[in-house]
């Protein structure tokens, strides 16, 4: 039975992508983010992490496959080492907070834009408001991951106990390929996959790729390194 | 001098460079070569002579000894070059192994990882790792499309690179290559992995190797004024991929016949050089010419006709011409010194690959040849 899919945002907030309108998750919205109200005395990715765990009891009552991009990456992370029981599978792409961010990149935002994607022509169109946009910004300082490090998770990082499949383009400048390295070497069960002619966002820029390898890690879980007949 | 191991420490460093041809085929201009005429004793022969010469080359002051891929034409002998490789590790202990190379877009990647590191564990970590892009004709030996031969190239080069080097098991999800989980066994000895060669004979991949931070090989050159643009092509690559090669990271490949005197050498190679142009190239000459009409392998504006220029050039060019223009090296050891000085100092280079087996020359022309090099040749150009 395919179990429930949840999506963790990264910090650009919810958009859409053709993975997300092919795989249809449950997307939460972090507070804050798009339109939507903080919430007092939340103001980390590990108090993020809770807050998804009452999400999943309060709307959907089981354990969900998780999908955790960037920011939400080290979402995911914290939900999976607090709430260990709601968390089945989990895929990781490109996920924040193992490392600092190159701050030249962090500070140059025409060129953190353009470090997201190999092939900008594939992204879908969004519409937020500019008002939203600028609020958006401001939750990377709110939550504490203004540098994309959080030392408490990498400390407690390897408490994750679930399938995990870790995703990193080959181009992303981001996050960087350490990171990914550092996740691979501290989760027993995990597998880290490299996407060829992908930047930071995996889903825009090879949206196929990104299908082929969720789809059957979801269906098959560790069996999905075994070519189908 | 003969019989005893002659210490490299040249500052100019020179490869001997074998292409193991079948000398005793009939002319043909079809593709694939036809192979009824095969004599595999006489194969056994060859094998046993070229490995003995590349072998030899360590005591002949040869700096690295090099090997390469073809198919389907008694062009060369060496469907897998690694196996030559294997041979040439345990019986050489000095002389750097070059790999020039496995034909990358052609075969599997994480195969090449592996065979490769093979070779540098065997060899304790003396090899050079070439990363071809091939020539056209060997696309349908393999039946690639030759339109992809730069995405092949492109993709298998950075998954051959993180076979090496990354510290934990991954997976790999590309255009052309899919590997669920890749973790090699064995890692090169050669840290972070052995020197990369990238064949830089064309404009376009001149570039592509300076982006790699991999020596440039130039194997045919039709003359030094091309030769010098694909140099500087290849600096300004560098330049901007944020390093700046040394004369060690530019080959320039050369047909090197070395006798007692220029009417001698001249005299072996025109015999021998009708037997490569009218016998190993008939078949590739044929493949090459379909493929260049019938795909994109050269994917830049002018690049095939520049290639089609070239070889005509070359083809048209008397063999003294040849020898003026910077093509190849042929003559008596003092003549040879002065061509290399002249080639040298054009092109900057750190690296010469002497092709001394051309065509159907004698194993015991090419060994002499040898010879004359470690005495009269080295030693007058080891430190330029």
């Amino acid at each position: 039975m395919k179990r429930p899919l949840i999506y963790l945002h990264p910090a650009g907030g919810v958009r859409p992508t053709p993975v997300l309108e092919k795989l249809k998750p449950h997307q939460p919205v972090f507070p804050g983010f798009d339109g939507t109200a903080t919430l007092p005395g939340l103001n980390s990715r590990r108090g993020l992490g809770k807050w998804v765990g009452e999400f999943i009891d309060r709307q959907i009552g089981q354990p969900c496959d998780v999908i955790g991009c960037s920011f939400g990456g080290a979402v995911a992370l914290w939900l999976a080492i607090q709430r260990p029981e709601l968390v089945d599978h989990l895929v990781l792409e490109c996920p924040a907070g193992l490392q600092t961010i190159d701050a030249k990149l962090r500070a140059d935002p025409a060129e953190f834009r353009k470090a997201l994607f190999v092939h900008p022509e594939k992204a879908l169109p969004v519409s937020k408001t500019k008002e939203v946009e600028a609020e958006i910004r401001r939750m990377l300082t709110h939550y504490g991951a203004e540098d994309g490090r959080d030392s408490e998770l990498i400390e407690r990082v390897a408490e994750v106990k679930s399938q995990t499949l870790i995703l990193h383009g080959t181009e992303d400048r981001i996050i960087g390929r350490q990171s990914v390295q550092l996740l691979r070497s501290r989760l027993p069960r995990s597998f880290l996959v490299y996407v060829w002619d992908a930047a930071h966002n995996i889903e825009v820029d090879q949206p196929e790729r990104m299908l082929g390898l969720v789809g059957a890690f979801l269906e098959r879980s560790d069996a999905f390194v075994v070519p189908r007949g | 001098m003969a019989g005893r191991e002659t210490q490299a420490a040249s500052t100019l460093k020179f490869s001997f460079f074998h292409l193991m041809p079948y000398t005793d085929a009939e002319a043909s201009a079809e593709w694939p070569v036809p192979n009824r005429g095969f004599d595999a004793q006489k194969a056994h022969g060859y094998y046993r002579a070229y490995i003995d010469a590349m072998i030899h080359a360590e005591e002949c002051g040869f700096d690295w000894v090099g090997c390469n891929e073809h198919h389907f034409s008694p062009y060369g002998l060496m469907a897998n070059c690694n196996v030559i490789g294997g041979a040439l590790a345990y019986a050489t202990r000095r002389i750097r192994i070059a790999m020039m190379g496995n034909l990358v877009p052609l075969n599997n990647p994480v195969r090449i990882a592996e065979e490769y590191a093979m070779l540098d564990c065997m060899s304790g970590g003396r090899l050079i790792a070439g990363l071809m892009r091939g020539i056209p004709h060997e696309y349908i030996a393999y039946n690639v499309n030759p339109d992809e031969s730069w995405s092949r190239q492109r993709e298998a080069i950075e998954l051959i690179l993180r076979c090496w080097t990354e510290p934990e098991p991954f997976g790999w999800q590309g255009e052309h290559f899919t590997f669920p989980q890749v973790s090699i066994w064995p890692k090169p000895l050669q840290k972070p992995h052995p020197p990369l060669v990238i064949s830089a004979s064309s404009l376009e991949s001149a570039r592509f190797a300076g982006e790699m931070r991999a020596t440039m090989g130039m194997v045919l050159i039709s003359d030094l004024a091309m030769a010098k643009e694909c140099i500087a092509v290849y600096r300004e690559a560098a330049r901007k991929a944020g390093w700046q090669p040394k004369p060690e990271n530019i080959l320039i490949g050369m047909h090197t016949v070395i006798a007692e005197t220029d009417s001698q050498a001249i005299s072996s190679l025109r015999e021998a050089k009708r037997y490569f142009d009218q016998v190993l190239m008939g078949g590739p000459r044929t493949a090459g010419r379909l493929v260049l009409q019938k795909s994109r392998y050269y994917q830049e504006a002018g690049s095939a006709e520049r290639m089609r220029e070239r070889l005509a050039k070359r083809e048209a060019a008397t063999l003294e011409q040849q020898i003026e223009g910077g093509m190849i090296f042929c003559g008596s050891p003092e003549s040879v010194v002065r061509q290399i000085r002249r080639v040298h100092g054009e092109l900057g280079n750190g690296v010469f690959n002497f092709t001394m087996k051309v065509g159907n020359l004698p194993d015991a022309a090419v060994k002499r040849g040898m010879e004359l090099f470690r005495d009269r040749v080295l030693p007058e150009v080891k430190d330029l």
